[in-house]
């Protein structure tokens, strides 16, 4: 029985830590309440894709030691994270953007809509999967391989929502 | 059985009483569509508090067994809602939605398995117990609900997506109301009725319904903001 008090104790204080730390970590980033996600995160894809460049992989892995390479890379996949994350907020924000030029009485605007959150979803599918190989190479810095491919998938799906009309989407 | 005294019966009834006007709000904003098991539980607390408020009245021997069911009740609705949460960043894809849920379904199912195993062990030891009583069930139900509640956190950590303000609301509420209930079973099941203990329980809740009630009247709309996102992306408006 005293063990259940313990056990019960330690996990209210865990979750009520973890909650602290997850409205302080809110808050202290975003503002106050109802200064939402808002605007598209810029996103410098030219530096995304170099992080992930094969080419400069296979340069920093030959001309580095193993050991000063798993490093390197580990801070270059750490950065790397930071894109993926941004790009993944702005596939959500952008297949809103899709869902609201779906219900379009234009026709032509709903198709290119429909296409929008097509591609959207694909890109948040594509992170996802990025984000899960850039946890596996985290561990094994030597043995996996960042991919950049998510790049050219985000500029073609922004530059579909920048070519929507503004009546589209409001 | 006659009502407790003015402060416990205030701490009984506000917050079931306050879950209307959250349902009111959640209605105006067409939160109802976007969170429909949240909505539900909302319904089903308040017609719960009902019904148990008119046992203890009228058929007092009933209460305790009455008690039970509903609050077995809520632990499943606790359960949806926190499923509701982990899908809600892949709300517009089925395919990732559909992988996610079963993803949680196993891990929960895993995580409820080790809880009960966990607390059958602790009453197995002890004299005068039922391998598994009810309300340890609902206490090993309890800690289960305690470790998805941080994973939806971490889901959307992971995801790199922030969790909507309204959605953040209801995690964070589900995690007051859950954490000091866990503590309270655990210790009304060592020292038997405590009245401290039902104060901190009603309290929380209490605290989780003001919660949900600000989080809902301050929720605003998408949309205008996403018209003043597409106006800034470059060549917007040009056809």
């Amino acid at each position: 029985m005293i063990l259940t008090i313990i056990v019960a104790l330690f996990i209210t204080l865990l979750v009520s830590l973890f909650l602290i730390w997850q409205a302080w970590e809110r808050f202290a980033s975003h503002g106050a309440i109802g200064k939402q996600t808002g605007e598209l995160t810029p996103v410098d894809l030219e530096a995304f894709e170099n992080l992930t460049d094969p080419e400069e992989e296979y340069f920093l892995r030959t001309n580095l030691s193993p050991a000063e390479f798993r490093r390197v890379q580990r801070g270059r996949i750490r950065a790397a994270r930071l894109y993926v994350a941004a790009l993944s907020q702005n596939a959500a924000i952008l297949l809103v953007v899709g869902k609201n030029a779906c219900s379009s009485s234009d026709s032509e605007i709903a198709a290119a809509g429909q296409e929008l959150v097509q591609r959207a979803n694909h890109l948040t599918n594509s992170c996802l999967l990025a984000r899960l190989r850039m946890e596996a190479a985290f561990v094994l810095p030597a043995q996996l391989s960042l991919s950049g491919k998510i790049a050219n998938q985000y500029m073609l799906v922004t530059y579909m929502a920048a070519n929507l009309p503004r009546s589209a989407v409001a | 059985m006659p009502l407790p005294p003015p402060i416990y019966t205030y701490l009984w009834v506000a917050p079931h009483l306050l879950l209307i006007p959250v349902a009111v709000v959640m209605f105006r904003n067409s939160l109802h569509r976007e969170f429909p098991i949240f909505f539900s539980a909302l319904i089903y607390e308040f017609l719960a508090f009902a019904v148990l408020f008119i046992t203890r009245l009228n058929a007092p021997l009933w209460y305790t067994k009455v008690d039970f069911f509903i609050s077995a009740g809520s632990t499943a609705f606790h359960f949806g809602i926190l499923q509701e949460l982990f899908e809600a960043p892949l709300l517009h894809n089925a395919t990732l939605r559909r992988t996610s849920a079963r993803m949680l379904k196993w891990v929960t199912g895993s995580l409820i398995v080790m809880a009960l195993l966990f607390i059958g062990l602790q009453y197995y030891n002890s004299r005068g117990h039922r391998l598994f009583p009810p309300f340890a069930t609902l206490e090993a139900l309890g800690i289960a609900q305690c470790f998805v509640l941080v994973m939806v956190f971490l889901w959307h950590r992971f995801l790199g997506l922030r969790m909507s303000d309204f959605a953040f609301g209801i995690a964070a509420g589900v995690a007051l109301t859950a954490a000091p209930e866990l503590l309270v079973e655990a210790w009304k099941d060592l020292v038997g009725p405590s009245r401290a203990g039902d104060y901190l329980q009603m309290g929380a809740y209490h605290c989780t319904v003001l919660i949900w009630l600000y989080y809902a009247l301050a929720h605003k709309s998408e949309a205008p903001q996403i018209r003043q996102r597409v106006g800034q992306c470059p060549g917007a408006g040009d056809d």
